[in-house]
C-alpha cells in the first residue's frame, strides 16, 4: 500500500472544511478566514502538482490506486484511482479554486465563513468526481457537487438568484437520476460497480441504446448540450464572478469527462449508433448559441453563451471517436477551463467597480485601465482561437479529426468559429474602445492581486498554445485506451 | 395450553400500563422514569433472551429476527419519544400523565400488530394502537384543530377499521381460518377479503389514495402527536405490511399485486404533488411521508432480491431523519407559540446555525441526494426494485423524488437565503438538541463507515 494521496486530496479540503466549521467565527476577522482558506486551497494544489510528476506516462491504465471495500454485500467499493485523462482536470480544479477564493476577497463581505467552507467542500467533491473508477462513488460525488453550489448561487447571487440556482439543482438532479437507474442496472448485470471491468463488458445492443441514453441524459444537461442548455446562462448570469469561475472552469467539464470516461467506453456500439444525434445537437449549439451570443447586452450571458458553444466543440470531438478527436476536444476542454474562467473574473473586475455587466455602459475602458485591456485582450483572442493561444490547439484538432467523419460538420464547426471571434470581437470593442464615458473615468485599474491571477492564467494559456505536448504527453495514452 | 411466555413482553407492557396509571395519579414524573428504565430493560430482554420468545411458534427464524428487530427499534423510539414528549407536553401546557398511557398502548398495540400470526390479533393489535393514536390527535382539547383531527381521524379511521373486518371475515367465510400458514390457495372471495384488508392497512400507514386524512390530522394535532403518527405505529404497520405480503405470497397473485403496485405508484406522485404548494410545515411533512410510504411500498415488492435488509435499513433511516426533523421544529417557537408556516423557518441560518445545518441534512437525505444516508437507503431500494424487473415503478421512483427534491430546496432556501422576519425564541432542550445532531452525524457519517449499520441490519436475515 503505497502513499494515499487521492484520498489526501479529497480529504484536505473537507478536513479544512469542518476545522473552520467548528472554529469560533466570532473572534475571526474575515480576512482570517480567507486566508486560511486560501493557506488551505494552495496546500491542496502544492499537493495535486505530485500527481504529474510521479504520474508514469509510460505505464497504461489507472495509477495511484486506492482499494477499500465499502459495501461489502454488493461489491461497491471504495475504489480510487487516477490516469491521463483525470490528472489535469484535478490540476485545473485545484488550480481554479485559490483564484476563486482571491477574486472574492473584496467582494464577498458577509458570511465569508460560510463561503469559504462551500468552496473547500465543492473542491473536495470535485476531485473526488475524478478520482473514482467505482461507479457508485463516482455518482455520489458527482451528485454531492449540487449541494453546495446550490448555497453558493443561492447565497451571494445576484437579485434573480433563486430562480438561478433552483433551475441549476433540478435540471441537474432529473438528468442524474437517470444515469442513476442505468448505473443500478449495470451493476445488477455486471455484479460490479468497477469502471475497468464494465468497460470490457460488452452488453446488449438494445440495451446499450437504453443506457446510453440514460448517461446522456445525465451528462448533457451538465455539458450542456442544445436543448438542455438554458440553465446554463441564468446560473451563470446569477453566480457570484467566483461562482462562475468554478462552474465555466470545472463543473462543465464534469458532463464532457463523463462522456470519455464512462459513456464510450461502456457503450461502443451506441457510441457509434448516436452519433449523428450528438453531431446535429452540437452543431446546432455551436452557431445558435453563437448566434444568440452575438445579441446579447449582458457581458457575462454573453460569455455563458460562448462557453455553450466552445462545449460544442468538445462534444463533436469526442464523438468522432478518433485520436486526433479525443484529443482535441480534451485540449479544448482544458483551454476553456482556463479561458472562460479568466474572462468570468475580466467581467468580474469592472463589476465589482462599476456594478453594471450591461456592455452599453462601457466604452473606451481601454483610456482608464490599460493593464486590464490588455490581459482582456490576451484571453479574447484565446476564446477566439488565436494560433498561439490554447484556444487554437484544441479547435484545430476538433476541426480536422471532423473531415474524416463528416465534411458538412467541418464546414458547421467553421462556421462556429467565424462567429465566435465575432461576437468576441464586438465585446472587445465595445466595452474598451470608443469614448471614454464619464462614469467610467472614476474606474481604478487592477490591483497587484487581480495582476497575480490573470499572470498566471495568461501564462497558462499562452504557454498551452506554445507547447501542447506538456498536455498530450499526458493524455495520449489514456485516450487510445479509451477508443476502441 | 396457552404459551404464556411468548407472550412476556406483551404481558410487560401490560404490567407497566398498570403501575403507570396507578403511579401516574401521583407523581407525574415518576411514570416517565418507570417507563424508560421498563423499556431499557425490555430492549435489554429482547437482546439477549429474544430467540427463546418464540422457539415453540412456527415462525420462521427470518420472521421471528424481523419481529425482534422491530420490537427492540420500537422500544429504542418510544423511549427517544417519552422523553421528547414531556419537555414539548410542557411547553404548551398540556403535560398529563395519559399522555404516557396512550403511548404505551400504541406501542403495545404495535407489539401485539407485528407479532401476530392471525387475523383476529392483528386486528386487536391495529385497534388498540389506532384508539391510541385518535386520543393523541385530540389531545390539546381547548384547541378546536386539535379537536378536529382527532374527530376526522376517528371518523375515517373507524371506516378502514369496518373494512378491515368485513375483509377478515370474508376470508374466515371462505377458508375457515384466521391463521396466515392455513391461507394456501385463494378463492374469488378471499381475494376480494385480503384486498379489503389491504386497503385498511393502506389507511393506516396512509398510502394515496388512501391518505387524505394525514395532512389534516398532522397539522390539527399537537406536534409531538405527529411525530408520534410519523414514526412508531407507521413502522409497525409497514412491518406487518409485510409480513402480510410476504406469508400471503401476494406477489403470486395477479389482482393483488396489481393494487399493491398502483398504490405504491399513487403514493410516490400524489406525496409530491400535494406537498408542492404547501405552506405549512407540518402539511408538508405529511405529504412527503405519503411519498417515502411509496418507497417502502416498492421496497416491499421487491423483498426477494435483497431481503428484508432493504426494508430495515429505510425504515431505520426513515425514522432517524423524522426524529431529527421533529426535534428541531420543536425547538423553534416564536413569542405566539410553535412555529406552523414555512416562512417561520426563515434565517434560521442566522439565529441557530447548528439547528439549521442539522436541518440541512435531514432535509438532503430526504430528498436522496448523496452523500447522506437517505441516498442509499433509496439506492437500494432501486437496486432491489430493478433487480426485480419493477422498470416502470422505478422510474416513477426516481421522477418523484427529482419533484420531492424541490420543495425540499423551497424549505433550505428558506433557513438559508431569506431573512427572519420574526425573532424565533429558541427552547434549547438538551434532549432534543442532542437528537437532531445525532440524527445528522449518523446521516452523515453513513457514507464514511457504513459496515455496523449494515452489517446489523444483514446479519440477522438471509
Amino acid at each position: 500500500m503505497s502513499f494515499p494521496i487521492l484520498s489526501l486530496l479529497i480529504l484536505t479540503p473537507l478536513i479544512g472544511a469542518l476545522t473552520l466549521s467548528l472554529s469560533n467565527s466570532a473572534q475571526l476577522k474575515n480576512k482570517t478566514i480567507f486566508a486560511s482558506g486560501l493557506w488551505i486551497a494552495t496546500g491542496e494544489f502544492i499537493l495535486s502538482l505530485l500527481l504529474p510528476i510521479f504520474y508514469d506516462k509510460a505505464e497504461n491504465g489507472y495509477q495511484f490506486t486506492e482499494f477499500h471495500t465499502w459495501f461489502d454485500k454488493f461489491d461497491i467499493n471504495y475504489y480510487l484511482g487516477v490516469d491521463g485523462v483525470s490528472i489535469p482536470l484535478i490540476l485545473l480544479t485545484t488550480f481554479l479554486v485559490p483564484i476563486c477564493l482571491l477574486c472574492s476577497w473584496n467582494s464577498i463581505q458577509n458570511r465569508v465563513k460560510e463561503f469559504v467552507i462551500y468552496f473547500l467542500l465543492l473542491e473536495s467533491f470535485i476531485i473526488g468526481v475524478f478520482v473514482s473508477i467505482d461507479l457508485v462513488i463516482f455518482y455520489v460525488f458527482f451528485e454531492a457537487v449540487l449541494i453546495p453550489m446550490f448555497l453558493i448561487i443561492g447565497i451571494w447571487g445576484g437579485e434573480n438568484r433563486l430562480y438561478a440556482t433552483f433551475k441549476f439543482f433540478l435540471y441537474t438532479l432529473a438528468g442524474s437520476v437517470l444515469m442513476l437507474l442505468a448505473i443500478i442496472y449495470i451493476i445488477s448485470i455486471t455484479n460490479t460497480g468497477n469502471i475497468e471491468i464494465i468497460s470490457k463488458f460488452i452488453f446488449d445492443e438494445n440495451i446499450q441504446l437504453i443506457l446510453f441514453l440514460c448517461f446522456f441524459a445525465s451528462f448533457a444537461v451538465k455539458v450542456p448540450m442544445f436543448p438542455f442548455h438554458t440553465w446554463l446562462p441564468d446560473a451563470h448570469v446569477q453566480a457570484p464572478t467566483s461562482g462562475s469561475v468554478i462552474l465555466a472552469g470545472v463543473l462543465l467539464k464534469l458532463g464532457a469527462y463523463g462522456f470519455m470516461r464512462l459513456s464510450i467506453p461502456f457503450f461502443e456500439f451506441a457510441s457509434y449508433y448516436f452519433q449523428p444525434l450528438i453531431f446535429s445537437l452540437s452543431c446546432i449549439a455551436i452557431v445558435y448559441t453563437s448566434i444568440v451570443a452575438l445579441r446579447q447586452t449582458d457581458m457575462k450571458k454573453m460569455i455563458a453563451y460562448s462557453s455553450v458553444a466552445h462545449m460544442g466543440f468538445v462534444t463533436i470531438g469526442i464523438f468522432t471517436l478518433t485520436q486526433d478527436g479525443m484529443n482535441g476536444a480534451y485540449f479544448q476542454m482544458i483551454s476553456h477551463g482556463i479561458v472562460s474562467a479568466a474572462l468570468f473574473l475580466i467581467v468580474g473586475v469592472v463589476y465589482e467597480r462599476h456594478h453594471t455587466r450591461m456592455i452599453s455602459d462601457y466604452s473606451g475602458v481601454t483610456n482608464i485601465m490599460p493593464k486590464y485591456s490588455f490581459f482582456f485582450m490576451v484571453f479574447m483572442l484565446s476564446s477566439v482561437g488565436l494560433p498561439g493561444t490554447s484556444g487554437f490547439v484544441g479547435e484545430f484538432l476538433v476541426i480536422m479529426s471532423t473531415i474524416s467523419v463528416n465534411v458538412y460538420l467541418t464546414i458547421f464547426t467553421a462556421v462556429g468559429v467565424i462567429l465566435g471571434a465575432s461576437y468576441m470581437l464586438l465585446l472587445y470593442k465595445n466595452v474598451n474602445f470608443g469614448d471614454v464615458k464619464s462614469d467610467i473615468k472614476k474606474l481604478t485599474d487592477l490591483t497587484t492581486i487581480e495582476i497575480f491571477y490573470f499572470t498566471c492564467l495568461a501564462f497558462l494559456t499562452i504557454l498551452l498554445g506554445i507547447y501542447p505536448k506538456l498536455l498530450f504527453d499526458m493524455i495520449d495514452a489514456s485516450i487510445s485506451i479509451g477508443i476502441l | 395450553m396457552i404459551d404464556f411466555y411468548s407472550f412476556a413482553p406483551e404481558i410487560f407492557l401490560l404490567t407497566l400500563i398498570l403501575i403507570s396509571i396507578t403511579l401516574g395519579v401521583l407523581n407525574k414524573d415518576a411514570t416517565i422514569t418507570i417507563n424508560t428504565t421498563g423499556f431499557s430493560l425490555l430492549i435489554i430482554f429482547l437482546i439477549f433472551k429474544g430467540h427463546s420468545l418464540y422457539q415453540n411458534s412456527l415462525f420462521s427464524l427470518n420472521t421471528i429476527n424481523l419481529i425482534l428487530l422491530s420490537k427492540i427499534i420500537l422500544s429504542i423510539g418510544s423511549i427517544v419519544f417519552i422523553l421528547l414528549s414531556r419537555r414539548s407536553l410542557k411547553n404548551e401546557n398540556l403535560f398529563r400523565y395519559e399522555y404516557i398511557l396512550f403511548i404505551l398502548f400504541a406501542i403495545l398495540g404495535s407489539f401485539v400488530l407485528i407479532s401476530s400470526d392471525n387475523f383476529l390479533t392483528a386486528f386487536i393489535g391495529l385497534e388498540l394502537q389506532s384508539l391510541s393514536l385518535y386520543l393523541m390527535a385530540a389531545f390539546n382539547t381547548k384547541n378546536l384543530n386539535s379537536n378536529e383531527a382527532g374527530i376526522k381521524y376517528f371518523s375515517l379511521g373507524a371506516l378502514s377499521s369496518g373494512f378491515l373486518l368485513f375483509g377478515i371475515s370474508m376470508i374466515y367465510f371462505d377458508t375457515a381460518s384466521f391463521t396466515f400458514q392455513n391461507l394456501a390457495n385463494f378463492s374469488t372471495i378471499s381475494e376480494v377479503g385480503l384486498a379489503l384488508v389491504l386497503i385498511a392497512l393502506f389507511f393506516k400507514v396512509s398510502a394515496a389514495p388512501f391518505h387524505i386524512w394525514t395532512p389534516d390530522v398532522y397539522e390539527g394535532s399537537p406536534t409531538i402527536s405527529a411525530l408520534f403518527f410519523a414514526s412508531l405505529p407507521k413502522f409497525a404497520s409497514l412491518i406487518f405490511l409485510f409480513r402480510i405480503y410476504h406469508e400471503l405470497n401476494i406477489s403470486k397473485i395477479d389482482s393483488l399485486n396489481y393494487i399493491f403496485q398502483l398504490v405504491c405508484a399513487i403514493s410516490l406522485l400524489v406525496g409530491v404533488y400535494g406537498a408542492i404548494t404547501q405552506k405549512v410545515i407540518k402539511r408538508l411533512l405529511a405529504f412527503s411521508s405519503i411519498n417515502h410510504i411509496g418507497f417502502i411500498l416498492l421496497a416491499i415488492m421487491s423483498y426477494q432480491y435483497m431481503s428484508e435488509g432493504t426494508i430495515f435499513f429505510y425504515l431505520i433511516i426513515y425514522l432517524v431523519t423524522i426524529f431529527g426533523v421533529f426535534s428541531v421544529i420543536l425547538n423553534l417557537r416564536t413569542s405566539e407559540g410553535e412555529i406552523t408556516l414555512l416562512t417561520g423557518l426563515n434565517g434560521l441560518k442566522a439565529s441557530s446555525r447548528s439547528k439549521a445545518i442539522s436541518m440541512l441534512v435531514f432535509l438532503f437525505s430526504l430528498a436522496g441526494i448523496p452523500p447522506f444516508a437517505g441516498f442509499f437507503a433509496k439506492f437500494f431500494i432501486l437496486s432491489a426494485s430493478i433487480n426485480e424487473g419493477l422498470y416502470l415503478l422505478s422510474v416513477i421512483a426516481v421522477i418523484s423524488s427529482v419533484i420531492a427534491a424541490f420543495y425540499y430546496l423551497s424549505v433550505i432556501k428558506n433557513m438559508f437565503f431569506n431573512e427572519s422576519e420574526n425573532e424565533l425564541l429558541l427552547d434549547n432542550s438538551k434532549l432534543s438538541s442532542f437528537i437532531f445532531i445525532f440524527s445528522a452525524l449518523v446521516l452523515t457519517l453513513f457514507f464514511f463507515y457504513p459496515d455496523p449499520l449494515i452489517n446489523l441490519v444483514d446479519s440477522l436475515f438471509y
